[in-house]
């Protein structure tokens, strides 16, 4: 019992910082609730697309759970070499380290008692409250019950009990190999004046400008995924690497300059930062991660968002949209489709649609690897035996032949073309080639390089890159690959007819209109209209199924940043606090010297001004570096508006920064307040 | 010429709701010359420190004058007390007060930079300093690489570098075992004699004996003082010993 007493004891002594970890703790606690409530939430199962939104969040449970369980440790680290001074204390009175390690226990669970417990109750205050926001974002009426999950309760209780076990296992240990006097020291031990370690500084510096690269020359938004991954590592090891030595380094090459560390301003901050910048550089990296990833976060899933409309209509651009692929070539001659076109109009003329603003067009779409050299083989397939099969992927390339007519009419030109000429636009990647031999096909030279085609429906979705080709006819230039067969059957080419229009409906009766249309063409006799395939899809079907997928992102956006600023401020708010007790000595010493108030505010401002825009620049600096990969990545979702996501980025990166500077300058004065604390002689 | 004159100098610590009434100091008054060495002696609680305070104007006087160079510490405003305070005063802290985030050398320059001198003449000024107190080896290392007699050598370099009018000491040899203390006494001498003005708190006998004067505090007031004369260190250490037996026992004095 004395044990529990001391322990209280110990907290209540130590309110100031024992407050701050248990707020952090629970709330920790409640944002883990939270999402892991609405990962078994009945609600958001049942709406369109809840699946995958449920899914993400799992994703983000993991990532919580994780990023937890880093920051819970990280700031129990702060407590303990607080309390091992008391620790010490009882030691030296008579108490061996087992009665330490029951105090400890003790603590510990008081602690995460209290938090988790706090931690659950306000997750299931906010929980009902989130999943009304998340309805809201998507757009769907709710019913208003108010539900416990015993499964998210019973979740989050054992992964914080695993985190608390762990800082546990730390706190004794570390109580446990230090000796009694070591324990009363700790806290004044001042750490070891740092010496530069150049080699790690330069590997980081190294690894931000490789990650840099790869972000920047990033090409196929394919290759964007992987390399997204893969910067983002190396960027985060490359801040830590460059944030705790390069700032070591950068301080002591500030020493070196006589002119400039012999300054009233400079000389105490530049000389205190670099005596504590090892452990201050993990937390400077630490806030700058942090920020980087709210930036990106926030940024990207605003823009898409925001961009929905936008993005919609690239990959809708009408209404109604259909794409029939045909049996044969043949198919796509108007004998063949204008009874189908016939049979669509009237069928929706019949449910009241105008068919207005009309997209019509053939094309034959078709697979091949294309050489430095021009040859392009559509029978892919013979490689994927190869050794090389990697390099064979990348040369992976999408065709679209459109006929000149078809082109002339949909984009109201009147190009012309000759027999074996073709004008072409390349899809995310330009074109080298200025002459195309397709193996078993024919030879096209490329006269013009088109600047803009308006690719609609799957085309916008292509990962791979994609050369559209207008010619003067289309049977002439696919020649014999129309009779030519793939590796498992099927026809090396896809002759496509694409057809859409707009309604003049409401979204209601358009929603109506997708549905039994779909039906009648599915109805259709496939061999008497020598259809292969059909496929169809409405603009206000889909921008259902987005606004949830979207919705559900954005949502996950918010969260996530939430928890990751309510995480920096914390660590500022711990980096300040700490600091300010070990500062608090110092100025004092310094005010018997003869520093003036204000001389220790001045010092103060250019120390805190360092530390604090040091990751705010760094972040920003990222953030512009991360553009070209996460705009690659964004077209994956039909984002192709560059400029839209700019704009985003830039407030985002704004509003980031205004937020900054507040907790700036609250932060600032809690320092300055512990630090004029202790002036008595 | 007085370098310090401290006239009828009265303290009184009141509790938060003001019932309780202390009265550190009732009535102070002393001159100490210039290029004197003066020790003040007093048992705990007998209100030095809180002299030393208000002299290093880090505390104000409830009543009474202290005149620092013909200046009254009154008189000066609260902004520009530390400009003051670093230009006229040096300072030697029983536990040194060295900055741990700062080199010996950096912890020297502390008060210079702080007035803007430029590096050059800084390094003038510490180059002599060190010579004479015979730490120019330990200059580029960090305080806690260094024994407390260096420290306390490397804070009265700190104390010198300005040239102050008065160097002020609070129990310089507390914190030392008596081999450093003897050498630091002995410094204290020899920059004594060299002209500088030296007042020194203290309770130890053997500090108190390397002074030219010794005033002794008593329940806020000063009650007594010995002048050296013509005494050597131990004759003198005799009669300062003597002198705290008979406050001690009660007896008269003289």
């Amino acid at each position: 019992m004395i044990y529990l007493k001391l322990a209280f004891d110990g907290i209540r002594k130590n309110k100031r910082l024992y407050l701050p970890y248990i707020l952090t703790c629970s709330m920790m606690t409640a944002v883990t609730y939270i999402v892991d409530y609405l990962h078994y939430s009945k609600t958001i199962t049942e709406m369109r697309g809840g699946s995958i939104i449920q899914e993400i969040l799992v994703l983000g449970n993991f990532v919580m759970a994780f990023f937890s369980c880093l920051f819970i440790f990280y700031t129990n680290s702060f407590l303990i070499r607080r309390r091992k001074k008391e620790f010490g204390l009882y030691n030296i009175l008579g108490m061996g380290k087992k009665n330490l390690a029951l105090i400890a226990v003790c603590e510990t669970a008081v602690t995460a008692a209290i938090s988790v417990f706090a931690g659950i109750f306000v997750g299931i205050l906010f929980s009902k409250f989130t999943e009304l926001i998340l309805l809201n974002i998507i757009d769907l009426g709710v019913s208003y019950s108010f539900s416990v999950s015993w499964s998210a309760v019973i979740d989050v209780s054992l992964i914080f009990a695993g985190i608390f076990l762990l800082t546990l296992i730390n706190s004794v240990r570390q109580v446990g190999t230090s000796s009694a006097i070591n324990l009363l020291k700790s806290e004044n031990l001042g750490e070891k004046p740092p010496r530069a370690n150049w080699l790690l500084g330069l590997a980081g510096l190294i690894l931000i400008g490789a990650a840099y690269y790869i972000a920047v020359t990033i090409v196929s938004p394919l290759d964007a995924i992987m390399a997204f991954f893969i910067a983002v590592l190396m960027v985060i090891a490359g801040t830590y690497m460059t944030m705790i030595s390069g700032s070591v380094m950068i301080c002591r090459l500030l020493q070196k300059l006589k002119r400039y560390y012999y300054r009233p301003n400079h000389f105490v901050s530049v000389s205190s930062m670099a005596f504590r910048m090892k452990r201050n550089g993990a937390g400077l990296a630490s806030i700058c991660i942090l920020s980087t990833m709210v930036l990106v976060m926030i940024s990207s899933t605003s823009t898409l968002y925001f961009g929905e409309e936008k993005a919609l209509s690239v990959r809708y651009p009408r209404e109604i949209n259909s794409e029939i692929i045909m049996q044969n070539i043949d198919g796509l001659d108007y004998e063949t489709l204008t009874p189908l076109k016939e049979i669509i109009d009237g069928f929706s003329k019949d449910m009241g649609a105008s068919v207005e603003n009309v997209v019509d067009y053939r094309m034959v779409s078709a697979a091949g690897l294309l050489f430095d050299d021009g040859t392009v083989d559509t029978d892919a397939g013979a490689y994927r035996t190869a050794s090389d099969f990697g390099g064979v992927v990348k040369r992976l390339y999408q065709f679209y032949f459109v006929p000149l007519e078809d082109y002339n009419r949909v984009c109201k030109k009147s190009e012309t073309l000759g027999g074996g000429e073709a004008m072409a636009f390349g899809i995310n990647r330009d074109i080298t080639q200025s002459e195309l031999s397709f193996i078993d096909g024919s030879d096209l030279k490329i006269v013009k390089t088109l600047d803009a085609f308006p690719i609609t429906g799957d085309m916008t979705v292509d990962l791979t890159p994609a050369i559209v080709l207008v010619v003067k006819d289309l049977k002439e230039a696919v020649g014999g690959l129309a009779g030519l067969a793939n590796y498992i059957g099927d026809s090396r080419i896809n002759p496509t007819w694409i057809y859409g229009f707009d309604t003049g409906l409401d979204p209601e009766r358009q929603f109506e209109l997708t549905g039994k249309l779909w039906e009648k063409l599915a109805s259709l006799d496939k061999d008497a209209y020598m259809i292969y395939s059909r496929s169809l899809s409405g603009r206000e079907d889909s921008r259902r199924e987005f606004l949830e997928l979207y919705g559900g992102l954005f949502f996950l956006g918010i969260i996530l940043s939430a928890t990751f600023i309510f995480a920096a401020v914390l660590i500022i708010y711990y980096k300040q606090l700490s600091e300010g007790y070990e500062d608090c000595s110092r100025f004092g010493i310094m005010k018997k010297v003869g520093m003036t108030d204000a001389d220790i505010r001045k010092s103060i401002n250019s120390q805190l001004l360092t530390v604090f825009f040091l990751p705010l620049g760094f972040a920003a600096m990222h953030l512009g570096f991360a553009f070209p990969l996460v705009k690659k990545l964004m077209t994956l979702f039909n984002l192709q508006d560059v400029s839209f996501y700019g704009v985003v980025t830039a407030v985002c990166l704004l509003v980031f920064a205004l937020m900054y500077v507040l907790v700036y300058r609250i932060t600032s004065h809690l320092y300055y307040d512990i630090v004029r604390g202790g002036k008595e002689l | 010429m007085a370098v310090l004159e401290v006239i009828g100098i009265k303290k009184t610590y009141t509790s938060r709701f003001g019932t309780n009434r202390v009265e550190a100091l009732k009535s102070v008054s002393f001159r100490v010359e210039s290029g004197e060495f003066v020790a003040i002696m007093g048992e705990s609680g007998s209100g030095k420190t809180t002299l030393l305070n208000i002299l290093a104007a880090l505390d104000r006087p409830t009543g009474g004058t202290v005149v620092l160079d013909g200046l009254n510490l009154a008189n000066i405003k609260e902004s520009s007390i530390a400009q003051f305070r670093r230009d006229n005063l040096g300072f030697v802290f029983q536990d040194f007060n060295l900055l741990d985030t700062f080199t010996v050398e950096d912890n020297i320059y502390l008060p210079l930079v702080l007035s803007g001198t430029p590096y050059r003449e800084m390094q003038d000024r510490l180059r002599p300093i060190a010579m004479r107190l015979g730490i120019p080896g330990v200059l580029k290392k960090y305080p806690y690489e260094i024994s407390g007699g260096q420290k306390q050598r490397a804070a009265v370099a700190r104390a010198m570098i300005t040239d102050p009018k008065l160097i002020l000491a609070d129990e310089p040899t507390g914190a030392l075992d008596s081999r450093s203390s003897d050498d630091l006494l002995r410094l204290f001498s020899e920059v004594n004699g060299l002209g500088q003005t030296i007042l020194m708190v203290t309770h130890s006998v053997k500090a108190a004996s390397v002074a030219k004067r010794v005033l002794f505090i008593k329940d806020g007031e000063v009650f007594h003082q010995l002048y050296r004369g013509e005494n050597t260190n131990e004759q003198f250490y005799q009669r300062i010993s003597d002198t705290l037996t008979m406050t001690a026992t009660g007896g008269e004095v003289k």
